[in-house]
């Protein structure tokens, strides 16, 4: 095989590489996609776990996303970004492109298998637990506790 | 094709694979080298093969599985020590904790950080993966400072971060779990496999459990949480000596012979305290306190 040919082979598979990243899809029960790249920017809609996004730039650690007709920002711990199915095109097996697709779809340990277990186990304290979950501080007192302490605003992982 | 350069072209392949996670992407690029007369069948099929190999490590957890697992440690733990349900305390730690996990490498999870005070006077404090973190009322009772308590929760933040509760599972329970759902595909998983996935839940849950309330993490695993934990305090504006002091102090108290409750559970401690001083004077950070956040200090935990 010549160089040339070398040099074809593995800028298709850049290429290819390309247009996985066309669409990131949510990984989070439920992620906030904001007007601007910051934590505390106003949120502009909210997209369940699972929602495909279409990816339209990226700047540092945030995403920009349209999804429901606005465009925005995400974080990058709130999406994965998507693999580009070309199983049909090389004539792979449909399993061994949908690995992915079915974690992402949920299977896996998931709320069935939880609801076995807790049935297996009923002392569990998941009623303590749905409790803790329920804690959660909004965006404003969080952002005022950081200024009366004279502490940053976090930028999102440097 | 000559031996020398299938060996680079199954590099480069593999490095796309790694890059690009996809053995599809490898599988087009030798479909059309194939076509193109450029390569045998039989090197398309080798070429194939080392890729889907590669592509056939066992995938790790994904953020969803990670948080039921985290819910059921989270469970176990609040079965043997009761949940202290003082309002203001249990928002100030989650407030500190929320803007922590924010400064982290790892700002949201799927059920996202949720910080919890556990009513026993055993000093410790539990990162379940996905996110619930637990401090007791004993190591509240260690942190002298609001700084020194930021340190704490920034230790645990950067378990999640690292998923260092995940990692205590077996090995092999997981790989079986996924070959158990790598049978069933995208159908629903017959009642045999179900119970069968259900027991191996069970015991990935007992094995993170067994590490964060018997066992300990590793040492080394302690030392890198420590590593981001001054990363992570420092981003957000905190004085991250907070952390070495409360460590410093912890290292005196454990030569003094205890070996219970965190020192049990967090081991090294003067291993620990050398790295986190040495990674301070490396960076010259400045100590820097400050009287507002002293004082919610002492009006909320005294």
């Amino acid at each position: 095989m010549k160089a040339k040919t070398l040099i074809i082979f593995v800028g298709l598979c850049l290429i290819a590489s390309v247009a996985l990243a066309a669409t990131v899809k949510v990984i989070t029960q439920e992620a906030v996609i904001r007007k601007d790249k910051r934590f505390f920017a106003p949120a502009l809609v909210r997209a369940p776990f699972g929602t495909a996004l279409q990816e339209t730039g990226k700047e540092g650690d945030w995403f920009r996303v349209s999804y429901q007709g606005q465009e925005g920002w995400i974080h990058k711990s709130a999406i994965q970004e998507q693999k580009f199915q070309l199983s049909s095109l090389a004539g792979g097996q449909a399993d061994e492109a949908s690995r992915d697709e079915v974690a992402l779809a949920g299977k896996g340990f998931n709320p069935e298998v939880e609801k076995a277990f807790r049935d297996k186990n009923p002392k569990m304290r998941y009623d303590l637990v749905n409790q803790v979950q329920a804690y959660r501080v909004d965006d404003q007192k969080l952002q005022a506790f950081i200024q009366a302490g004279r502490l940053q605003e976090p930028g999102g992982g440097k | 094709m000559k031996k020398g350069l299938f060996l680079i072209v199954s590099m480069l392949l593999c490095a796309t694979l790694i890059l690009t996670g996809c053995a599809e992407v490898v599988q087009m690029g030798t479909t059309v080298g194939q076509g193109m007369g450029k390569i045998s069948k039989e090197d398309k099929e080798a070429l194939d093969r080392t890729a889907k190999q590669t592509a056939k490590a066992v995938r790790p957890m994904t953020e969803q599985e990670e948080y039921y697992v985290g819910r059921a440690v989270a469970a176990t733990i609040l079965g043997q020590y009761r949940l202290y349900t003082n309002e203001r305390l249990t928002t100030y730690v989650n407030t500190i904790g929320q803007a922590l996990a924010l400064a982290s490498d790892r700002p949201y999870t799927f059920g996202g950080y949720h910080f919890a005070i556990l009513d026993t006077q055993d000093p410790n404090a539990l990162a379940c993966p996905g996110g619930i973190i637990f401090i007791t009322r004993g190591m509240l009772q260690k942190a002298r400072n609001e700084e020194e308590l930021a340190g704490i929760l920034a230790h645990e933040v950067s378990h999640v971060n690292h998923r260092d509760g995940l990692a205590s599972i077996q090995k092999s329970r997981w790989v079986e779990a996924v070959s158990i759902l790598g049978t069933a595909t995208a159908q629903k998983l017959g009642g045999a496999e179900m119970g069968k996935l259900v027991s191996l839940f069970e015991g990935s849950v007992d094995d993170v459990a067994k590490t964060l309330l018997v066992n300990g993490y590793s040492r080394e695993q302690e030392v890198q949480a420590d590593g981001s934990a001054l990363t992570f305090l420092y981003r957000l504006g905190y004085n991250p000596y907070g952390l070495t002091d409360l460590l410093e102090r912890t290292a005196r108290e454990q030569t003094g012979g205890s070996n219970q409750g965190i020192f049990a559970t967090h081991p090294g401690m003067n291993q620990r305290l050398t790295k986190t001083q040495s990674v301070l004077s490396q960076n010259r950070w400045p100590r820097k306190d400050d009287p507002a956040r002293d004082r919610r200090f002492r009006e909320l935990v005294g």
